[in-house]
């Protein structure tokens, strides 16, 4: 592992002591709750840095992915009363299951066209559980509130444990065989192809990983936040937040993407809320601005 | 039947104001090869202009249309100068995050403006609807349905007749023959956003006349046009006409036999199974931005 890799590694351990130490000097519930959704964009981030760092195909709509999961999540505790533990792996399932079909048909498209098209699933779902009965339509759905003794740090820790996850997930993919498979994909389809790699099954693989992990994150938010709508489970700002989150640490790169989610999202949590009303006008600026300056990441894409 | 010829009128009323409003995001994407994103709120900004202009300039909405084009025209020109020109020759993704975040920004700076309230543009001579036999036609759809085809004709005879539109149909083609016969591409591409966005604000009002509108409307507007430009084939005239009326047609019938709830999904059904199946369009050849 190389050196900036460890120091993220260590980070995470102290994030896991965070919490208790918090608490001893001031109640920790508002920087819980800021940390949680730092640890969800870094989340969902490193799984598109799988897809789009690694394998070279944007997933603009993998939020089609975190609304499934957290729809799925949601429907499963409410209709079947299954326990959270078996509904949110479930979810996660349901959402890589759901993403082999659209991989076989969407990964054919090059560049924006693949990009706009998974935007178009990402609509189109959010449309399909707005009309439907059986998550709510328009209404959404309410989930069982989670009365444990963890209490909202259950959802702290789920997201930190998602987030080491696939963080160790792109360390091995940054330098094993199927991740070399993946970045010949990047480079040159054709010429992959031509030295023997099964470039479809690559990529489905890789497009599966990150929509699981997406949809996992999506079933945890969905169990966090208790109350979920079409609107907010298929929000396409965040869509757009994890490209920004991508480009600001690094595309392509394992300490990028959690470098540029805990900027992004630290920023979005502390300065725009005393800002409530330019909150969007804020996100709009730091985005053009930042693919205008910061094309290659803080940290150097490192290819 | 006098039921179905009363939907395919509304059809047809609707699908050239669509094939209108498609054709400045097909001409940025056919010839720029740039997917922007903020289109839809590029129009919404047209309608407040057209609004704005209205209720407190007394400007007739017809009388807006010109003074919105040079407007988007020469914000067009300078967005594409001072953002988009840099990095239209690198990742295509990144057009696309920045032609996003544009789209947040301006959605938000109308919210903090006007407040997301609705608001609308009502002319007094386009009120009423008239008789033929039993089929009724609203003016006001009439008078945007002759509108957008008088413009839509206005663009065809640029580009098909006068050597500017040419040169912008040669940038299209083939960028380096275009240089190699004395054009130079990077004023066509300023030239090109800047009509697009000119169309874009000019649509917008139409838009607020035809009906009521909110800052955040946009996002729906861009899918439209995103669909409309994917059916018929990118940066023609004939080609968003058949697009635009294609959707008309869609957007019509579904709402009709399904619902008001169903269009929305249709489309996008529609504009997915289009882009596997035929991304280039039912009658689209080659372009420079279609790889």
């Amino acid at each position: 592992m190389e050196k900036r890799e460890k120091i993220l590694l260590a980070l995470f351990f102290l994030l896991l002591l965070l919490p208790p130490a918090l608490s001893l000097f001031t109640s920790p519930a508002y920087w819980i709750r800021v940390l949680t959704s730092v640890l969800m964009l870094t989340s969902v981030t490193l799984a598109q840095n799988i897809l789009l760092g690694y394998t070279g195909y944007p997933a603009f709509g993998a939020v089609a992915f975190f609304g499934t999961g957290g729809y799925a999540t949601a429907v499963l505790m409410k209709d079947l009363s299954l326990p959270f533990w078996l509904s949110l792996p479930m979810g996660g399932l349901l959402s890589a299951l759901l993403a082999v079909p659209v991989a076989l048909s969407l990964m054919r498209l090059r560049s924006h066209y693949f990009a706009i098209a998974t935007l178009a699933l990402q609509l189109a779902l959010m449309e399909l559980v707005s009309n439907l009965e059986f998550t709510g339509g328009a209404y959404g759905v309410n989930l069982p509130i989670y009365r444990g003794p963890l209490g909202t740090l259950l959802f702290y820790y789920l997201f930190w444990t998602l987030a080491l996850v696939t963080f160790l997930l792109n360390v091995y993919i940054d330098r094993s065989p199927f991740g070399y498979a993946l970045k010949a994909v990047r480079e040159d389809e054709v010429a992959a192809e031509s030295a023997g790699v099964n470039t479809l099954l690559f990529k489905v693989l890789s497009f599966t990983l990150m929509a699981g992990i997406t949809g996992t994150a999506g079933g945890v938010y969905a169990y966090w936040i208790t109350y979920i709508d079409p609107a907010s489970m298929f929000d396409p700002v965040l869509s757009v937040k994890i490209f920004v989150a991508l480009l600001m640490g690094g595309v392509g790169t394992t300490v990028g993407p959690v470098v540029g989610a805990f900027f992004l999202e630290l920023i979005s949590e502390i300065v725009w809320s005393s800002f409530l009303e330019l909150h969007g006008v804020l996100l709009g600026l730091l985005i053009v601005l930042t693919v205008l300056f910061a094309p290659k990441g803080f940290l150097g894409v490192r290819r | 039947m006098i039921l179905f010829l009363q939907l395919i009128i509304e059809s047809l009323l609707l699908g050239a104001f669509y094939a209108f409003m498609a054709l400045g995001f097909s001409l940025i994407w056919g010839v720029l090869g740039i997917l922007n994103l903020a289109y839809g709120s590029l129009i919404v900004a047209g309608a407040y202009g057209a609004y704005v202009l209205y209720s407190y300039g007394g400007v007739d909405p017809l009388v807006s249309i010109p003074l919105l084009f040079v407007c988007g025209f020469l914000l067009g020109s300078l967005l594409q100068r001072l953002l988009l020109n840099r990095i239209m020759f690198g990742e295509p993704f990144m057009v696309l995050i920045m032609t996003f975040g544009l789209d947040i920004l301006i959605s938000h700076l109308l919210n903090l403006g006007f407040g997301a309230d609705i608001r609308s543009i009502d002319v007094p001579y386009a009120e009423g609807s008239f008789w033929i036999g039993s089929l009724i036609i609203p003016e006001v759809k009439l008078l945007i349905f002759l509108i957008s085809l008088l413009l839509c004709g206005l663009l065809f005879s640029f580009l098909r007749w006068s050597w500017t539109g040419r040169a912008v149909r040669a940038v299209a083609l083939d960028r380096e023959g275009a240089r190699l016969v004395g054009i130079n591409p990077s004023r066509i591409f300023t030239l090109t956003a800047g009509i697009g966005t000119g169309i874009a604000l000019c649509c917008g009002n139409l838009y607020g006349v035809l009906q009521g509108f909110t800052p955040f409307d946009g996002g729906l507007l861009t899918v439209k046009a995103f669909l409309i430009s994917i059916v018929g084939g990118l940066g023609r005239v004939e080609s968003a006409l058949a697009g635009g009326i294609f959707l008309g047609f869609l957007e019509i019938f579904v709402s009709f036999y399904l619902g008001e709830n169903w269009k929305l999904l249709a489309s996008l059904a529609v504009m997915i199974l289009f882009l596997i199946l035929r991304p280039r369009g039912l009658f689209g050849g080659r372009y420079y931005g279609e790889a």
